[in-house]
Formats: structure tokens, C-alpha cells, sequence
């Protein structure tokens, strides 16, 4: 294993909104790395090689539109690549910038991208389209329905209920009122959760995240470019993914190796990321977690494959006050994904405010002595689960 | 967020370590798959891309347990699916196992999976990337790659691009027609030895001179439609490859990939910057000084003719006054000193969008030995280079040989 | 400041390959009303639907095994709100598991009554039984058939 340890020296976050029509995509683009590069001190000509963050094409309406992105992130002349992986793509794409730098390519590495989700039309019509032609694609799949279907199974197994997902939303949106890059920053209570329209059985609109545009960037750096620019820093220790099996239908019957209840996936990348940090027990080593959850069930396992709750016990104890800030271990702090989605950075935005944690700059929604967070991604179907330790 | 919190100093040492350094590149090739599916219609495309998968694991006498983690690269647009790893992750063997997806371009995909064997996350990986035909319209799919802003109501595509390319190219350096012509005459010829079931004939430069100009300059004749392609790389760490007593192997001694502006206004068309320093890149990791000299074997991007042209300048083959002359002495056939594209390139096979992975295949499979009708006997070190995007916005080069490392080390 | 926005859409088409297992399959749905799924050798598990092969195991599905027509429900969601080229609401579709089969098949759930939320949750409860219905005209697709709850 290659003993070049990367740093996150720069972060740049939009502040997320419905709609950004005083800007276009590139120039949303622009505006994170903006931000990211005057939060390191850095140039754009400082920077050798760019990884950029872009989920589905479709929701952009722009084709392979990290060509246009190029120009908005100084990548001419440069190292240049694009990654994908659904939603798990802003986390995947900072893991990437990480083995350009462990690899000893490079010393200076820009993640960035940006999303207009907001513009789109409906994104569940194009998100239907992620599934597959043969057998999927005319049902009327979308990733509302697909984890509304996840919470119908956890109800089952767990005896998890509508009021408990209420309680994530109620939290979520608490910690954003602290969070002045959050898109959504109204407070609600369970009542206001409960009453609002169902979307997909048992899934209610206040149950699920908005559709959020703006852009995220962030500068990683190798340590030994850190010590020779004398730069503050906090550090990735660990990095993982694992996937699931693209059909849900093989997350449930006889003999499955993934419960569609569950995220087994997430759980197993998380073991790896885990291992490469040293981190042999969460619950006592993790300070604050950002977990990808665009809906209130979802928190739930991304809790419990985190290893910061035992299978089917994450709702009580997040009942019983463990996962807000004040708690033991306060689980998106940020107000999460549930708060702001902007899909093609969502993931990025985990590690960003994760990162920022560690490094006691969240302001109102800081966890007190964070020294260790992590985050994590997910994408597809609930299929691709990217995973990161970030400590100070 | 702090603004300026960081401190600014710039040192000297700042430039030195900007300048390419010479890196450890302690991985090779050790299986390669490259599939030209005859009846798109039989298979599906999660079924292809399993086969081209198997393909490269038996290649490496390999079983889907050995690896350690995928990279796959798809086009949306192109398969008609808005996440494209989605349904192929698991054809590929993405369950259970660390995947990830490049769409900016084949050849990227076998970057980043290089980036990640040098990180030591994963000893080895499986590089797949596929590019299916079951669009309607091809160029109609790459159009929505404009912007809306500026250019979607242009007709510009990859064709119409490459055609602004080689206009560009044509006023810049004269009588480059006839050279062109003798391009895709060489490649055709290649394509005709190396695979006879898929080689177009007629292969005599009148024929293509004849040919029906479609997006000036360039003629029907200049380039073959997309067809369905796929190609997986088994690529492992030098100490796998020792530990496993691992045969055929295509050591990578160099990769450098590097991106031309966005817009196609802001550039000159005729000249390539990205494939320059790509070069440098790597061919400063792999030690080469004298380009022209060092290969014995090349892949090139010949999506057009002019982009086999600007590939011999741009990695340092000969200068582009020296263009005609040397297409015409032979210095880059078959039995010249420098073959380009012994595969018959994409003059003999276009699945378009993995053409780039294609090229890096091929040479890898010179170097291995294992490059069948189309080998150039003895070839050691070979050369391959990936142009994606309008007019070659992307350029990817990657030097390998069949030693790990070169006499001058 | 003038603020001007365009209006873009995408139209393109295609004509996926199914392959021969897909193929098989839904020319069985569409000629005699009946569902197949394939076994992976390695875990056992008949996959419905079918695929040529297993994304668990990788092996090659070995052979054809007639599944359903009854079956139950393994999940469900019923949709309220519309979205754009997507059917009207309110309607119920989830994943069953057929008798014989090991994985859950896609498909929409049809005879409940969906006007009060918890009571068509009640009736689609994880566990009921269901039995196919097809179509008098099939297609050869996905659509061709349905489920309902038995009695």
C-alpha cells in the first residue's frame, strides 16, 4: 500500500437553491471551485490534474456535459476525467482525486461539479430510465418508488413506522436551520411531516429531499505537499465502495445475499474504509457522520451499515436523541441530503461537510471536538455505495 | 468559508514539482478481450459485456475472485440507459466488489484503473467499456453533447467536428488530401491481414480518392460506420504478475491523458496542446527521449485520417512537414519502421465510443505477443494513443513494453 | 437584467436487443400465458426473471423452470403523485415472489382499492397472496401481465 497520505486542504460549496437562473452549468461549475481554490490559496494553475463530478447526463440535458465543464475548472492542458456512479458520484469522484495523489501522480487534485437539478422538468422520469429496457424499464420505477419499497420491507422486518421516519426529517431539517449553504431551512415537526401528501406509499413529500442546484469543489493535496506550503489540512484515512446486485427483485426472496430492507453493500464498503482508517469500533471512534439519505427511511440503514446501530435498532435510538447534534454520534449535522440534492454533488457535499466537521469549521452546525467523521454515497438503484474517513 | 486562510508562499521548488516527474509504474497488462459482436441482434448487451469480460479473464487465465476492482466506461446517450453502469455493473462483476465508471471516455477508464493499482487500492483491476449500435442515430445522440447556450442549434456531432478538423488541418498544411487517401488505404490493407472476416475491401487509393464527400473534406470512403464493439483489460501489479509466474504481460512503462478547451471556437483546430503534453507525460515516465525512434509498434486514433496525422506529430513520430513524404515512403506500414495501426484501426473496426480502449488493447497484445495475424514480430515497445470527444478534445497516451523497464531504465 | 431561458427536448430512439433468454421468456408470456425463470447452478437460486447468467455468482443459468402463477408479495408502494410520462395515480406495483421462484418479479398490482393509503397498505402487506393475470392480447412485454390478490 502506498504510504502518500491525502489531504483536503479546500472546500467550496454553493449555497444550494430551487433554481439558479442567474447562472449556467458551467458557470455554477465555476463558481464551487472559485470558492474551493480561495479556501486552499491555491491557483487554478497550481492544480495538475481535475476529476469532475457529473451524474446522469439526461438531468442536465447536455450530453457528456463535463466537455463543457472543462473550461469552468482550468482543465486545458491538464489531466482531465469524468466519473459516474448515480448518486454516489460526488464521493466517488473525491476517492478518484484521492488515487491520483496516493498513487504518487500527483501532488494537487481538483473535485468538482455541479448540478440543476431543479431544471430538468422531472427527474423521475428521466431517473425511470436508469433502469433497464429488457425486464424494468415499463414499470413505473423511480427512486421514489424504489426506496419507498425499501421502507415497506424495513416496516416488516423492523417494525419501523411512518412517525419514526417523520423523526429523521424533523431532525434533518433542525440542523440545516444551522447550515447556511442547506437548500431547505424551514423547520417542520412530525405532525407537519405526517399530514404532508404521499408520494409513493409510505413515502410523503416531507419525507423526501428537493431538487437542488448549485455546485461543490474540493482541493486534495499530497502530505508532502501540505508540509512544503505549510498548509492546514484534514486528511482522508479511508476510502472504500462495494455494489449490490442491480435487481431488487434478488434482494428479497429465498436465499438473498442483500435485503432491499437493508444496505448490505454500504455496510460491506464501509468495513473497508473502516480497515484502511484503523477504525475498529464506530460507535466509539466516529464523531459525526454525513450518510446519504435523499429520504427519511433511508437514514436508517445508512445508520446501521455504518455500524453506529445494531440491524433494526436505529430508530429507537434515534428516538432516544443518539443521532442529532447533542447526541452520541450526531448523523447529518449538515441537515444531509434530505435537505439539499443537488444529485451530481450530493455525495461530494458529504465528504465536504464532513471534512469541515473535522476541521471545526461548521459554524452553527458543528459537532463539538469532531476529530473523526465519515461519509458516504449511494447510487443506481440503491446499488453503488462509496464510503470515506476523513479525520483531523 | 475562511477566505484565504492558507497561506500563499510560493517556493521555488513549485515548479520543479510541476514539471512531469518520472513515476513507478508498477503494473502491466496480462488480458485482453476486444469483441466485434457479427449479430448485434442476439445477444443483449448486459450478455456481450459478460462474454467480453469471461473473454479477458480466460485471456489472463483468470477467474472473476482474482479481481480486485472494475472501472467501466459506457456512454448514456449511446446505450439508451440513464445510468449505464447500472445494468452492466453486475454483467462485469460489480457485485461485491469496488466499481467504478469513467463516461468521459473509454481510455479513461483504464487511467483510472492504473491511478488505483499505484494507490495500492486493488492489485488487480478489470477495465471493460462497450459501445453498442441500438440508437436510432448516432450523431443525433452525440449532438445533445452541445450546449444549449451556444451550439445546440448547430449541426455540429462528432462527424461534422472531425470535419471542421480536417478543413482546418487542410489550410494549415498543403496537399494533405492525397495523404489522407493514403491513410486509410494503409489501414485498410492492415485491417484486410489482421481481421479478414471484417475488413472492408476495395482497399486502392483511387477507390477512396472516388469516395462521396459527406462533411467536407471528408468522404464516405474516409471511415467506416459505428458498429457494436466491445473490449475488457485485466491489468495487475508487478507483484501480483511475480507471485502469479504471470505469462504475456504488457508492462505499462508510461500513461499521460490530458483535455483540449471546451469550446471549439477557443481552439486552434489544427493543433493539439492536450496530446502534447499527454506525451510528455508519458513518455518522461517511461524514460523515452526520441520518439520517433523508440517504438516499435503504434496504435493511433484514425477515427479520420487527419487524426492519424496529428497523431504522428503530436507524439513525436515526425513533423507535420514531414507529413506526406514520410506517409508516402511507407515509414508507418506494414513493413516500415514504424507500423501504425497493424490493427487496421478504426478504418477495420469502429465501435466508436471504446475505440480509444481498442487502441490501447492492441498494442498492449503487440507487446504481449499475442497480436495473432497482425503481429509485428519482436515488437517490445509499443505506443498507443485515444482521442475522445469533438475534434479530439481528449487525448490519452500510454507507453508500454514487454519488459518492466527499458535499458535506460 | 434580462434573464432568458431555452427550451430543449431529447428525441432519440432504440431498438434494444433482448437476447435469446429475455427473448424466450416473454415469447412464452406472449404465446401461452406463461412465466419462466432460470436457475444459477452455484447458489440454486431460480432468478426471475430470467438472465443468461448470474450477477452473484457469475456462472451461466442452467435451466428453465415454470414459476407461478400464484405467488406473494415480497414488496409494494402505491403512488399518489403524478409524474411526467409516468401512468396517472393513484397506482400499486411492487416485486412478487411466484411459486417456484427464488427472486422477486416486477409488476403492477391491480383490484385494490387505493383511495384510503393505510387500508390498500393492509391489503398489499408484505406476504399476501397473489396469483398472475394476463392479458387477452399480449405483447410479449412486461405489461402483458399483472397480479391480483387470491380469493
Amino acid at each position: 500500500m502506498n504510504e502518500t497520505r491525502v489531504g483536503i486542504i479546500g472546500i467550496g460549496q454553493s449555497h444550494f437553491k430551487p433554481r439558479r437562473d442567474d447562472a449556467n452549468y458551467p458557470e455554477l461549475v465555476r463558481e464551487a471551485v472559485r470558492l474551493a481554490l480561495h479556501d486552499a490559496g491555491r491557483e487554478l494553475h497550481d492544480i495538475e490534474a481535475i476529476v469532475y463530478s457529473l451524474a446522469p447526463d439526461a438531468l442536465l440535458g447536455i450530453g457528456n456535459a463535463e466537455r463543457l465543464g472543462v473550461d469552468a475548472v482550468g482543465g486545458a492542458g491538464k489531466r482531465f476525467l469524468r466519473i459516474n456512479t448515480g448518486g454516489s458520484t460526488g464521493l466517488s469522484s473525491v476517492a478518484a482525486a484521492h488515487a491520483h495523489i496516493a498513487s504518487g501522480e500527483c501532488d494537487l487534485v481538483l473535485a468538482a461539479g455541479a448540478d440543476k437539478v431543479g431544471e430538468c422538468g422531472d427527474s423521475q422520469t428521466i431517473l425511470n430510465k436508469i433502469w433497464d429496457p429488457i425486464y424494468e424499464r415499463q414499470l413505473p420505477l423511480g427512486t421514489i418508488t424504489m426506496l419507498a419499497m425499501s421502507a415497506v420491507r424495513a416496516m416488516q422486518k423492523y417494525g419501523m413506522t411512518e412517525e419514526d421516519m417523520a423523526r429523521v426529517t424533523v431532525k434533518n431539517r433542525r440542523h440545516a436551520l444551522g447550515n447556511p449553504r442547506a437548500h431547505l431551512r424551514k423547520s417542520v415537526d412530525i405532525e407537519d411531516v405526517m399530514t404532508s401528501r404521499y408520494l409513493a406509499w409510505p413515502i410523503k413529500l416531507l419525507d423526501a429531499c428537493p431538487q437542488s442546484s448549485g455546485g461543490c469543489s474540493l482541493v486534495l493535496a499530497s502530505e508532502r505537499y501540505i508540509r512544503r506550503h505549510a498548509l492546514d489540512a484534514v486528511w482522508i484515512t479511508g476510502v472504500g465502495h462495494c455494489s449490490e446486485s442491480y435487481y431488487i427483485g434478488d434482494r428479497m426472496g429465498n436465499n438473498f445475499v442483500a435485503d432491499h430492507a437493508d444496505a448490505h453493500a454500504l455496510a460491506l464498503s464501509f468495513e473497508r474504509s473502516y480497515r484502511m482508517a484503523g477504525i475498529k469500533d464506530p460507535v466509539k471512534e466516529v464523531h459525526a457522520a454525513e450518510l446519504y439519505a435523499p429520504f427519511s427511511n433511508t437514514e436508517f440503514h445508512a445508520i446501521e451499515a455504518a455500524g453506529l446501530a445494531p440491524l433494526g435498532r436505529s430508530m429507537s435510538m434515534l428516538n432516544e436523541g443518539c443521532f442529532q447534534l447533542g447526541g452520541a454520534v450526531p448523523v447529518n449535522p449538515s441537515g444531509g441530503t434530505l435537505c439539499t440534492n443537488a444529485i451530481a454533488v450530493s455525495a461530494m457535499v458529504r465528504v465536504a461537510e464532513a471534512a469541515l466537521q473535522v476541521w471545526g469549521r461548521a459554524g452553527e452546525h458543528q459537532v463539538a471536538n469532531a476529530r473523526v467523521a465519515i461519509a458516504s454515497g449511494n447510487g443506481g438503484d440503491h446499488q453503488f455505495f462509496g464510503t470515506m474517513v476523513i479525520e483531523s | 468559508m475562511n477566505g484565504g486562510r492558507q497561506s500563499r508562499s510560493r517556493p521555488s521548488t513549485d515548479s520543479k514539482m510541476k514539471q512531469e516527474r518520472k513515476v513507478s509504474m508498477p503494473l502491466g497488462i496480462v488480458g485482453v478481450a476486444i469483441h466485434a459482436p457479427m449479430r448485434a441482434d442476439q445477444r443483449s448487451l448486459e450478455e456481450a459485456q459478460y462474454a467480453v469480460v469471461q473473454g479477458a479473464l480466460s485471456d489472463a487465465s483468470l477467474t472473476m475472485s482474482d479481481i480486485d476492482g472494475i472501472v467501466v466506461a459506457g456512454n448514456d446517450q449511446l446505450d439508451g440507459r440513464a445510468i449505464t453502469l447500472m445494468a452492466a455493473s453486475g454483467s462485469v462483476g460489480g457485485v461485491g466488489r469496488e466499481i467504478l465508471s469513467t463516461p468521459s471516455a473509454a481510455e479513461h477508464a483504464f487511467v483510472l484503473a492504473s491511478l488505483r493499482i499505484r494507490a495500492g487500492q486493488g492489485r488487480t483491476q478489470l477495465v471493460v467499456a462497450w459501445s453498442p449500435i441500438e440508437v436510432s442515430s448516432t450523431s443525433e445522440a452525440l449532438h445533445l453533447g452541445t450546449d444549449p447556450y451556444f451550439h445546440r442549434a448547430l449541426p455540429l456531432n462528432d462527424l461534422t467536428a472531425a470535419g471542421l478538423q480536417a478543413t482546418t488541418l487542410e489550410a494549415a498544411v498543403p496537399q494533405l488530401r492525397a495523404a489522407a487517401h493514403s491513410i486509410v488505404r494503409k489501414n485498410r490493407e492492415h485491417g484486410a491481414i489482421a481481421y479478414p472476416d471484417r475488413a472492408l475491401a476495395p482497399t486502392e487509393e483511387a477507390w477512396i480518392a472516388g469516395g462521396r464527400i459527406v462533411h467536407w473534406p471528408l468522404s464516405d470512403t474516409m471511415r467506416r460506420p459505428h458498429e457494436f464493439g466491445l473490449t475488457a483489460i485485466v491489468v495487475m501489479d508487478d507483484r501480483s504478475i511475480a507471485e502469479r509466474g504471470a505469462q504475456h504481460v504488457a508492462w505499462v512503462r508510461g500513461i499521460g491523458w490530458a483535455t483540449e478547451p471546451s469550446f471549439i471556437g477557443d481552439r486552434n483546430l489544427a493543433q493539439l496542446p492536450s496530446l502534447a503534453a499527454a506525451a510528455r507525460q508519458a513518455f518522461t515516465s517511461a524514460a523515452i527521449d526520441a520518439p520517433e525512434t523508440a517504438f516499435d509498434v503504434a496504435e493511433v486514433d484514425d477515427s479520420t485520417p487527419y487524426q492519424e496525422l496529428l497523431a504522428y506529430e503530436g507524439l513525436g513520430f515526425c513533423r507535420r512537414a514531414e507529413w506526406t513524404r514520410r506517409v508516402a515512403d511507407g515509414t508507418f506500414g506494414r513493413n516500415g519502421r514504424l507500423p501504425v495501426n497493424l490493427s487496421g484501426g478504426a478504418c477495420t473496426f469502429n465501435p466508436f465510443y471504446c475505440a480509444g480502449l481498442v487502441r490501447i488493447a492492441e498494442a498492449a497484445n503487440q507487446v504481449r505477443g499475442r497480436a495473432g495475424k497482425h503481429q509485428r514480430p519482436g515488437a517490445r515497445l509499443a505506443v498507443a494513443h485515444a482521442a475522445s470527444g469533438f475534434a479530439m478534445q481528449y487525448n490519452t497516451v500510454v507507453v508500454m513494453g514487454s519488459e518492466q523497464r527499458g535499458e535506460t531504465g | 437584467m434580462e434573464l432568458l431561458k431555452r427550451k430543449e427536448s431529447w428525441n432519440i430512439g432504440y431498438e434494444h436487443a433482448l437476447g435469446e433468454t429475455a427473448s424466450w421468456f416473454f415469447v412464452q408470456i406472449r404465446d401461452h400465458a406463461q412465466l419462466y425463470g432460470r436457475r444459477c447452478p452455484k447458489s440454486g437460486r431460480v432468478l426471475v426473471p430470467p438472465r443468461s447468467f448470474s450477477d452473484q455468482t457469475l456462472e451461466p443459468t442452467t435451466e428453465w423452470v415454470k414459476v407461478g402463477p400464484g405467488g406473494r408479495i415480497e414488496t409494494f408502494t402505491i403512488v399518489y403523485e403524478p409524474f411526467k410520462s409516468l401512468p396517472d395515480p393513484p397506482y400499486a406495483f411492487g416485486y412478487v415472489l411466484l411459486d417456484h421462484a427464488d427472486t422477486a418479479i416486477g409488476g403492477y398490482f391491480r383490484g385494490v382499492d387505493l383511495s384510503d393509503p393505510d387500508k390498500a397498505a393492509a391489503a398489499l402487506a408484505i406476504g399476501t397472496r397473489v396469483i398472475t393475470r394476463f392479458a387477452t392480447e399480449r405483447k410479449g412485454e412486461v405489461l402483458d401481465f399483472w397480479f391480483e390478490r387470491e380469493g
